[in-house]
């Protein structure tokens, strides 16, 4: 599995969407820790969520996950790939981990680049820092929510296959059905996959994203919860990718 | 294992196909197709378009699910060998590539997966004439240069077998050449070497056997001299003073002679030697005699019912 693994990050480390979605990632994080550092009068007690929290990786990688498993088929590099690996399920095992290994490298990279800036901007103006503890373990959350959803997009775009559709699917689940649900049906939606598991292992309440009446599920339920979603996908991408012949 | 030991217990026989059938829709794509490629042989594998070549040839790696038979490697499925890219390198009629991967990227990426030594990579780019084009991206690539790098990713592993659907797609007239006296070598160091190939001359330069399919089902196998012999075995193209007397002698000896125009003479399915015996036995002066030699190209047209 760890030659697979090496494989597959080769893979993700050798074409220029990785590397212009990881700076996309990297810029866009620090632009809003930036602006909120900059413009928020942030307490000791909400600072952790309105300026650490900003890590923008797990978008970023779910996308990259679809586009890691869609662009195989995309490119028709699918046949070559499960040549080396003939084992399908391995194979898909292993880019499901590969991208969760990824979307954890990133989001380090991200939060600490964030935690330095904004601590940076907050000390020029005098405003609380959050404990070096706390700090940690927010990193470690957002690092949990980036690693599911990386794992999380491959999952998916093995089940879709076509990358635009894929992508597209994500996006309105994420920024438009999630969000209506979340409104609509609460008790559901809690349980959502593209919204409310991921904010919650991040440690971000709902209320900090606008859903009052709310109450997502503690960070550890919510990543096990997360974990189970992604299994079933998985389960379910691994049988779709055995079944399918490659004319 | 050693290499030597392994090829004892296949009893001769690397790659193996049989009964093998796939429908898609109802339709037979290939039909209980049954065949072997042998170690140290390039076994070329001819149809026409759309007679099931390619299929077949996914299937003995795996990429097809079979409907009913068997195909594999010392007699294992692709997907049951160990580190199956040491077994058996692959070339794909459509090889492809990620376009913004460069041509070496494409092949570290490879050696990662079949865990073979990296520096594999470059001694692979250099055999096969791309070090000086390692480092661009596919999408820049002409089709030759493509073929090139699928070719190199087909022996990255050092296999023993070699399976190539149309390896010469895309490559010019050196190319096709240096590609040829590539899998000679190859079969000379052991590998089986089964090629898939449209291209009827380099086959007939190229191959040891052969394997002919049309409409998915197994036409003629055997060795390249057998298949062009034809099923009458031999023809003797013959040219004398006295026609008449020698074809009486001729037919004394049941062999069935044919006049083909210009005082031309065909004995089927003798030697061009008996011809010359016969002939000089009874004092018949002979101004011509040879053997009449198939082409490939004709062969292919009769076994395959003219199908282009």
């Amino acid at each position: 599995m760890s030659a697979l693994l090496r494989a597959e990050v080769i893979k993700l480390r050798t074409t220029r969407t990785f590397v212009a979605l990881a700076a996309v990632t990297v810029a866009t994080s620090l632009l809003l820790a930036g602006l909120v550092s900059l413009l928020s009068k942030s307490t000791k007690e909400s600072v952790i969520t309105d300026v650490f929290t900003t890590d923008t990786t797990g978008l970023f990688i779910l996308v990259l996950g679809i586009v890691g498993i869609a662009g195989e088929w995309r490119h028709r590099t699918i046949a070559g790939s499960l040549l080396a690996e003939p084992r399908r399920r391995r194979f898909l095992a292993a880019k499901t981990l590969a991208y969760a290994v990824a979307g954890m490298a990133l989001s380090l990279v991200v939060s600490v680049s964030v935690a330095l800036l904004g601590s940076a901007i907050l000390a020029a103006r005098d405003l609380p820092l959050p404990d070096l503890g706390d700090l940690i373990v927010q990193i470690g959350h957002n690092a949990l929510a980036a690693a599911l959803l990386g794992a999380w997009g491959v999952v998916l775009g093995a089940l879709v296959r076509n990358q635009v559709v894929a992508i597209v699917g994500v996006l309105l689940a994420s920024f438009v059905i999630e969000p209506l649900l979340l409104g609509l049906a609460p008790e559901i939606a809690r349980f959502g996959p593209f919204v409310a598991l991921p904010t919650a292992a991040q440690d971000v309440r709902a209320a900090d994203i606008g859903f009052e009446n709310v109450t997502f599920a503690a960070p550890a339920i919510a990543a096990l919860l997360m974990l189970a979603w992604i299994g079933a996908a998985f389960a379910a991408g691994a049988a779709l990718l055995r079944r399918r012949d490659l004319v | 294992m050693p290499r030597g030991r392994r090829a004892a217990t296949i009893g001769g026989v690397i790659v193996t196909a049989e009964s093998l059938t796939k429908r898609y829709g109802g339709r037979s794509v290939v039909d209980g197709l049954t065949f072997a490629a042998r170690p140290g042989r390039v076994t070329g594998f001819l149809g026409p378009n759309g007679s099931g070549k390619t299929t077949t040839l996914r299937m003995l790696l795996g990429l097809v699910r079979p409907d009913a038979g068997v195909a594999g490697f010392d007699g294992r499925p692709y997907e049951r060998l160990a580190r199956p890219t040491t077994r058996v390198g692959a070339l794909l009629e459509d090889a492809s590539f990620h376009p913004g991967r460069s041509g070496r990227n494409h092949l570290r990426v490879l050696a990662a997966a079949g865990r073979h030594p990296e520096c594999r990579v470059d001694e692979l780019l250099a055999r096969v004439g791309l070090t000086e084009a390692a480092g661009r991206r596919v999408k820049g690539y002409s089709l030759g240069m493509r073929q090139r790098l699928a070719i190199a990713a087909a022996l990255l592993g050092d296999p023993d077998a070699l399976v190539l659907d149309e390896p010469a797609n895309g490559l010019d007239p050196p190319g096709i050449r240096w590609m040829r006296d590539l899998l000679r070598a190859e079969a000379a160091r052991g590998r089986a070497v089964l090629v898939s190939s449209h291209l009827l001359a380099e086959m007939a330069q190229m191959a040891d056997d052969l394997i002919v399919i049309a409409d998915g089902r197994l036409r003629a196998s055997g060795p390249i001299e057998e298949l062009l012999r034809g099923a009458d075995g031999p023809v003797t193209r013959v040219r004398s003073a006295d026609d008449g007397r020698l074809v009486a002698l001729l037919r004394d000896r049941g062999v069935d002679v044919r006049a083909n125009g210009g005082g031309v003479l065909h004995a089927h399915g003798v030697a061009p030697e008996l011809v010359g015996q016969i002939a000089a036995e009874h004092r018949v002066a002979l101004a011509e005699l040879g053997a009449v030699s198939r082409s490939l190209e004709d062969a292919f047209l009769e076994l395959t019912g003219g199908a282009a």
